[in-house]
């Protein structure tokens, strides 16, 4: 476990001096920050519309964190030669990828709860809602469980495929998982549905992660959406989410045992 | 004496849909412990694909190896040996000591006091106590980084790819001396390496690899055996010297005079005596050492 630990420390280290990720969270936390300024255009009720304008920033913003974060990290250590250094001691693949994807994942923590922080205060001092704000938080943690599933979609990915066609890839998955998920579930269940159609909607909704179950909270995305049980749905959202991390975690390390670096 | 590295056959073979490229092929190598040995070839020759396999960090297609009599692959040795690469990288925000702290961790070592004792022992007393991080360091301050965070586990064996490259000649002194003291100390060090003067000057036994093929490996004073021995004489005519017998030497007429050029252990005292009993005059006996460079060429062109 020390390697995992070592080495997830200094994934992080790196990912939170990363240039091109700070830009990514600035201009999210500048979007924070002006937020309250849009409500004001919206016929819809002002609060409503911050709600769902502030969870959709820090939930793009994520992913676009997410994404970026991961997609280059692995081809990154073998293009410096770091794996190598880092290889020839005594630390296991698995234990290299592990700690790769746990530090990513403390890193997109900093900078989600960094997020997280300004919009409570942002309802806190500008709308003067503090039990608003902290009631977000729900949300970010939802979103949280997503952007790691995410990012192990992404390292997943890594161990196999160049980086620039992995940041499409698992953007596109993203999207998919996101807005095309219960389509293609619907569709799946529906028993007039072509058979050939049916077939594929099962496999899309099958082998791609459902990210919308982590969107239930936007009143934008979802508006009429209620749960009757917001426990249990968040018991099953985070256990959905760790089984398939654990999945994709099992596939790039087998995948990354493998591979010639 | 044991061996720290030996392998037999070993292989590495790239398959892809169109081809296989083999980039090793058949290696036989021998180093034995407490040796420095010298790894040399040309860009593409197969160097950096043998290291690779010799830590385990690829697998051989072919052929077996042992490090420090463990068969390649084994988990254990990698507690034993370490490795700096050409131009080595570390995470750019942190420390000299911070760097030596993330590798110690891999080991399991957290001994601050033996990391500021490895960076003063490489010529990084100054960076045991400062914020500067390793963006800030010269390329030899890394080297030198690298070297420490190599000795963090005591290796037996430590394998140094270009460990002088690009370096100016004080801190090439300075690191040529840190990798003899290793061997004082009874290290086995690999060095793979351009540099063949800094070669020809610390180890003790080389393997030229081209094309994936060892195509001379030996002891440097064997391999390096077979000097020649030049003697410019002048004023000693065509028809002359023409008719002289040096027995296995050249004689070339050159703008400066006639040089005979003979190998070494001849008898040179009766090729002087010969030219001056003919007219000539003896203007400089040199006697030429082979060179590493010029192993290295012909090894390489011959293959």
């Amino acid at each position: 476990m020390r390697p995992v630990i070592a080495i997830a420390k200094a994934t992080v280290g790196e990912a939170i001096r990363r240039r091109v990720l700070l830009i990514i969270l600035f201009i999210a936390i500048l979007l924070l920050a002006v937020a309250p300024l849009l409500g004001v255009l919206s016929a819809r009720q002002e609060q409503t519309v911050l709600t769902g304008f502030v969870l959709g920033i820090v939930q793009l913003s994520s992913a676009v964190i997410a994404i970026t974060l991961t997609v280059y990290m692995l081809p990154n250590e073998v293009e410096r030669r770091t794996i190598y250094t880092i290889l020839s001691k005594p630390v296991q693949r698995w234990q290299f990828l592990i700690g790769k994807y746990l530090g990513a994942v403390a890193a997109l923590a900093i900078m989600m709860g960094l997020m997280a922080v300004v919009s409570v205060l942002e309802f806190g001092l500008f709308q003067q809602d503090w039990a608003k704000g902290i009631s977000l938080l729900q949300a970010y943690g939802m979103f949280f469980i997503q952007m790691s599933l995410l990012a192990s979609v992404a390292i997943c990915l890594s161990t196999f495929v160049a980086p620039l066609v992995n940041f499409f890839l698992t953007g596109g998955i993203y999207l998919i998982g996101t807005l095309g998920y219960a389509f293609f579930d619907s569709f799946n269940k529906n028993p007039n549905a072509p058979v050939l159609g049916k077939g594929m909607a099962f496999i899309v909704s099958s082998i791609l992660p459902n990210f919308a179950s982590y969107n239930v909270q936007n009143p934008l995305i979802n508006p009429e959406t209620t749960i009757q049980n917001p426990t249990m749905y968040a018991v099953n959202a985070v256990l959905y989410g760790l089984f398939y991390i654990m999945i994709m975690l099992i596939i790039g390390m087998l995948m990354f045992d493998r591979k010639e670096v | 004496m044991a061996a720290a590295i030996e392998t037999k056959q070993l292989t590495k073979t790239y398959k892809s849909k169109s081809r296989n490229l083999t980039v090793v092929d058949k290696l036989d190598l021998h180093v034995e412990e407490g040796e420095i040995f010298g790894f040399l070839g040309p860009n593409g020759a197969g160097k950096t694909t043998t290291i690779k396999m010799l830590l385990s960090i690829i697998e051989a297609t072919s052929g077996e190896g042992y490090i420090l009599g463990k068969e390649l692959g084994d988990f254990d040795v990698h507690k034993l040996i370490s490795y700096v690469p050409e131009r080595p990288y570390y995470y750019e925000y942190m420390t000299g000591l911070e760097i030596l702290k993330f590798y110690g961790s891999l080991f399991g070592i957290s001994d601050v006091a033996h990391m500021q004792n490895l960076l003063e022992r490489v010529g990084l007393a100054d960076a045991r106590n400062t914020n500067k991080t390793i963006n800030q360091y010269s390329k030899g301050m890394q080297q030198r980084i690298g070297l420490a965070q190599a000795l963090l586990n005591d290796p037996k064996l430590l394998f140094l790819d270009e460990p002088t490259a690009g370096l100016d000649p004080i801190a090439h002194r300075e690191i040529r001396d840190l990798i003899l003291s290793f061997r004082k100390e009874g290290r086995t060090v690999f060095i793979s390496s351009h540099e063949l003067s800094e070669v020809e000057l610390i180890c003790d036994r080389v393997a030229i690899i081209n094309h994936g093929v060892i195509v001379a490996q030996g002891k440097l004073t064997d391999l390096l055996a077979g000097g020649r021995v030049e003697i410019l004489v002048e004023k000693l005519d065509r028809g002359v010297f023409s008719d002289m017998k040096i027995g296995d030497g050249n004689i070339h007429d050159t703008p400066a005079g006639v040089l005979f050029d003979v190998p070494e252990g001849s008898d040179v005292n009766a090729i002087i005596d010969g030219a001056r009993a003919k007219g000539g005059q003896v203007v400089s006996v040199v006697p030429r050492k082979k060179r590493l460079e010029d192993l290295f060429v012909e090894a390489v062109r011959n293959k």
